[in-house]
């Protein structure tokens, strides 16, 4: 089953829905012996009750067989609704093989989606943007939504150029729930200008994580010969020599990803750098096990 | 500039080459796609451009290979002017013949060239030469000016007669090598006596451009003493006399005061009227000398500006008469009747003969004799006879006359030469003649009546090596010089006698006594006047195998030896180039005093005419122009430069560059394998 999580596989899986139920099955099947797994509300511990407490949250059989005032806390109590924000500019459609940058961010909010509407019966939505919002589905449990959902990620084909403003300025219109953003790019833009971006999605009490998605010829370029190379986003056309690769692009990407590293610490967000040659189910592990609630 | 070889130009469609791997085939390169220039945009366009660069160096270093090959194979050349005076080699010829001596004419000469040389561009090659009897190479072509200043400054007057033909040959000869222009510079009086008989022999070759600097423009007058006629060797100061000739050139009527001077007192004077423009006599009448060798000189008051040539020195040697042995049959008494009186109506009387039997003579050392005579004897006494080779190997001189005596024997003495068919012209009803003579033999300096003897008996001697002076009518040698050893023998193929022939009757034959008796005596050789560049033999040609060790001692007027320790034991004559007085000491011990005087023709200061002068140095360019429009143009042809030397050049250093590039680029393609 481990053999269906690699992307080049996936690839060959026609659509989305398959490939999410193979992805998360496989991925859960997986994981047989981590019971204590997922975005459920799960209990955490037992409070003392103290004055101004909500009531609701007592533990009234609690109280009714110790005569004590307890209040009952969860750990997925922060948790409820997932959004996720695609960017489907020119430079998700860049890929070195079987799977492009797109495909493979497809997979990953395929999975995603179908983990919490399927699995957890959360609500979950999907926005679309390039310099625009291109699509906004809204998210929601109701009947349907994991295909609209699905449908969503199969018409996000990649145009224009990447801006974060305008679709974080758009969700932000719409947010008026606490829940967990996604936000899955490639991320070329300077880290500072990226964090600032999306800082706000924060001060609604959300928990953003950012998927970092890149090729692996876009960390380590194997150029031999000078080449000329074209710009997917703005068509620009650059010769560049095979040691300037090797060397100064190198240090220029990992500086880079440092940044974003750095500066998603710093501006409370979450961050995780997907290569697409990497198994999905590595990537979903990497991200549930280092989320506070997964373990 | 031209190609010795454009058809290889066409090999530069090669340059297509590098034009399709840099610029063709760079871009054909296919576009990749990236997701972002970001990270290449700052530090890539510069390393870019540096590679670009590095492309257009490499490709400009490989072109440039191509190109310089075909050029190299193409064989480029450019054409310099000729008219470069820089190319055009400076000749500065300053004459230093005896005439320059006259006035300051050799200081201007030196003055002038100094001038030219001053003015001459340092890039300019200059040689100086001098010229007197011969052209005198003093510089290579050099642009060193202090070298070129010094060899000027150095020049001294000499006493050579100049020749302008000598200067013409020496510059055919230099154009021979020297393939530039050039421009010949003559610092000269122009003496019309230093023009050669053949004004051909003048002429300079076509690339030589004649420039000449005359010193003198006016004939100068100048008085001189023309000649002397005095005895080498004297034994009675009475009967010897001095006569001198005392010409003007282009003088008034003067009178001069004549000196003559012995041993540097002066002896006798006279006053003598030298017509304008002519000459006169004064003789002396007698000559006082002691005995041995003096120094006698005639000169004139200085009354001119040329006061070197105002003297003619001469040498002459008193001694008692020197003996003559005189070898003859028994039977002959007529020959050293006629000998013997001949001998004694020479004019100075300087050899008294001492006739003796043949058989008689086998204890006679030869060597007590000036000479020795052999008159047809059939035989002498072999004691006699190794003396006598003796005697003339160690320079001796014998005298055979060949008679029929000699024929009859049919080997001459000393010789071993074979004598057959004797020749008897009274046989045959008449007589022969003396048909040809050698006049420059110093034996027949006075041949002019020989031509009337009657020649009745000749013996047929085999000349051999011998030097044939005379010859009969019919050719058979008359007079021969044998040399052997350092000595002469001379065959007189007659008798000395009025039997044989009749010139013993003729008035010829005193004199022809008077310069045999001087030839093989040594004293025709050894003593009197010579003119500067004569030669004087030192020694007879050395035969293989005969060693010869003794060396001559030469000491030269100005007290210098002339010759080094070598050249003293093997040199067989010696140049007289100063004028004065040369001692000499042969090998056999004989000491000599030679009188050298420069050639009086430098005293004539008669310049040449300015239209000789002006077809002189025309007709050196001139000559170029007829030679040749081809010539003329020939000579811009000549000074092509060819520059594939230059384009070698280039080429290596453009392969070394274009390796040095290429290896670094395609080193960095294998860093990246």
């Amino acid at each position: 089953m481990q053999r269906f999580l690699d992307p080049a596989v996936l690839a060959g899986i026609s659509g989305l829905d398959l490939i999410a139920k193979t992805v998360v099955d496989g991925f859960v099947a997986g994981l047989h012996r981590s019971p204590d797994f997922g975005f459920s509300q799960e209990f955490a511990e037992y409070r003392a009750y103290t004055t101004g407490d909500d009531l609701r949250h007592v533990d009234w059989n609690l109280f009714a067989r110790t005569d004590r005032c307890y209040l009952k806390r969860y750990r997925g109590e922060t948790n409820g609704q997932l959004t996720i924000l695609l960017d489907a500019s020119n430079s998700m459609k860049f890929g070195s093989h079987a799977v492009s940058k797109m495909d493979y961010a497809r997979y990953i909010a395929a999975s995603l989606f179908y983990l919490a509407i399927h699995n957890q019966r959360d609500p979950a939505g999907l926005l679309v943007f390039d310099d625009e919002v291109r699509n906004y589905i809204r998210p929601s449990t109701r009947q349907g939504q994991l295909h609209r959902l699905l449908a969503g990620l199969e018409q996000a084909e990649p145009m224009a150029r990447t801006d974060f403003t305008k679709p974080l300025t758009h969700l932000q219109e719409f947010l008026n729930r606490r829940g967990m953003v996604v936000i899955i790019s490639d991320f070329y833009d300077s880290p500072e200008a990226i964090a600032k971006t999306i800082e706000p999605l924060r001060f609604h009490g959300s928990e953003v994580v950012l998927f970092h998605v890149l090729d692996p010829q876009e960390i380590k370029p194997q150029i031999r010969a000078p080449s000329i190379l074209v710009d997917l986003e703005t068509e620009q056309k650059l010769e560049v020599i095979p040691e300037y690769a090797r060397g100064e692009y190198r240090r220029r990407m990992d500086a880079h990803l440092q940044g974003m590293r750095d500066q998603s610490r710093a501006a409370g967000l979450d961050y995780y750098l997907l290569v697409t040659d990497q198994p999905l189910d590595e990537a979903l592990s990497q991200y549930l096990y280092l989320r506070p609630g997964g373990r | 500039m031209g190609f010795l070889a454009p058809w290889f130009l066409a090999a530069l469609a090669g340059l297509g080459l590098p034009v399709y791997i840099h610029l063709l085939r760079r871009h054909t390169t296919t576009p990749r796609l990236v997701s972002s220039l970001m990270f290449f945009e700052r530090g890539t366009q510069s390393s870019t451009r540096h590679r670009r660069l590095r492309y257009l160096l490499l490709f400009s270093l490989r072109a440039l290979l191509l190109l310089l090959l075909a050029l190299a194979f193409a064989g480029p050349f450019i054409r310099r002017p000729s008219s470069a005076t820089s190319d055009r080699l400076l000749v500065v010829v300053i004459d230093n013949s005896f005439s320059m001596r006259a006035g300051r004419h050799l200081e201007d000469a030196k003055q002038e060239a100094m001038r030219l040389l001053a003015t001459r561009s340092a890039s300019q090659r200059a040689q100086v030469m001098v010229l007197g009897a011969e052209l005198q190479v003093l510089t290579q072509p050099i642009e060193d000016a202090r070298a070129l200043r010094a060899a000027v400054e150095g020049i001294r007057p000499g006493d050579s007669h100049g020749s302008f033909g000598e200067l013409g040959r020496g510059m055919r000869a230099l154009s021979e090598t020297v393939h530039t222009p050039i421009d010949l510079h003559l610092f000269s009086d122009m003496q019309a006596s230093n023009m050669p008989g053949n004004f051909a022999d003048m002429v300079m070759p076509g690339n030589v451009a004649l420039i000449l600097h005359p010193v003198s423009k006016e004939n100068l007058p100048n008085w001189t003493v023309e000649s002397v006629e005095a005895p080498a060797q004297l034994s009675d100061p009475k009967k010897a006399h001095v006569v001198a000739v005392i010409v003007g050139h282009h003088t008034p009527v003067a009178a001069r005061l004549v000196s003559l001077v012995i041993n540097g007192v002066v002896s006798a004077t006279r006053t003598v009227n030298v017509p304008a423009d002519g000459r006169t006599t004064v003789a002396f009448d007698s000559l006082d000398v002691p005995y041995g060798v003096s120094r006698e000189e005639i000169k004139i008051d200085s009354a001119d500006s040329f006061s070197a040539d105002d003297a003619i020195c001469f040498a002459v040697k008193r001694a008692d008469p020197e003996r003559t042995l005189f070898v003859h049959q028994g039977s002959d008494s007529r020959s050293p009747f006629y000998f013997g009186a001949a001998l004694g109506a020479t004019g100075q009387a300087s050899f008294v003969l001492q006739a003796i039997d043949a058989n008689q003579a086998a204890d006679i050392d030869p060597a007590q004799y000036a000479f020795v005579v052999l008159s047809d004897v059939d035989s002498i006494p072999s004691i006699l006879e190794n003396s006598l080779k003796r005697y003339v190997e160690s320079g001796g001189g014998v005298l055979i006359a060949a008679g029929t005596s000699t024929a009859r024997r049919r080997k001459l003495p000393l010789l071993g030469e074979s004598v057959d068919q004797p020749r008897y012209y009274s046989q045959a009803g008449g007589y022969a003649t003396v048909g040809r003579v050698d006049d420059a033999s110093p034996m027949m300096k006075d041949s002019s009546g020989w031509g009337d003897t009657k020649i009745f008996y000749a013996s047929a001697v085999q000349p051999g090596q011998a030097r044939v002076v005379s010859r009969l009518s019919d050719g058979t040698p008359f007079l021969l010089d044998y040399s052997v050893g350092q000595g002469h023998v001379v065959v007189f193929s007659s008798g000395i006698d009025n039997v044989t022939n009749d010139l013993p009757l003729h008035p010829a034959f005193v004199p022809f006594v008077d310069h045999v008796a001087r030839y093989l005596s040594g004293s025709e050789r050894l003593s009197g006047m010579r003119v500067v560049d004569t030669f004087v033999q030192l020694r007879s040609p050395v035969g293989e195998g005969v060693s010869n060790p003794s060396a001559v001692d030469v000491v030269a007027p100005d007290g210098s030896r002339p010759l080094t320790l070598q050249e003293e034991a093997t040199m067989q004559t010696l140049r007289l180039v100063q004028a004065g007085f040369y001692q000499i000491r042969y090998p056999n011990g004989r000491e000599v005093l030679l009188a050298v005087n420069p050639d009086r023709r430098e005293s004539d200061l008669q310049s040449i005419p300015d239209d000789v002068l002006r077809l002189w140095s025309e007709g050196a360019s001139g000559a170029s122009r007829v030679n040749s429009a081809s010539d003329a143009a020939d000579q811009s042809k000549r000074s092509v430069y060819k520059l594939w030397w230059w384009v070698m050049l280039f080429l290596l250093i453009a392969a070394v560059m274009e390796s040095i590039v290429a290896s670094r680029y395609l080193g960095t393609q294998r860093e990246e394998v």
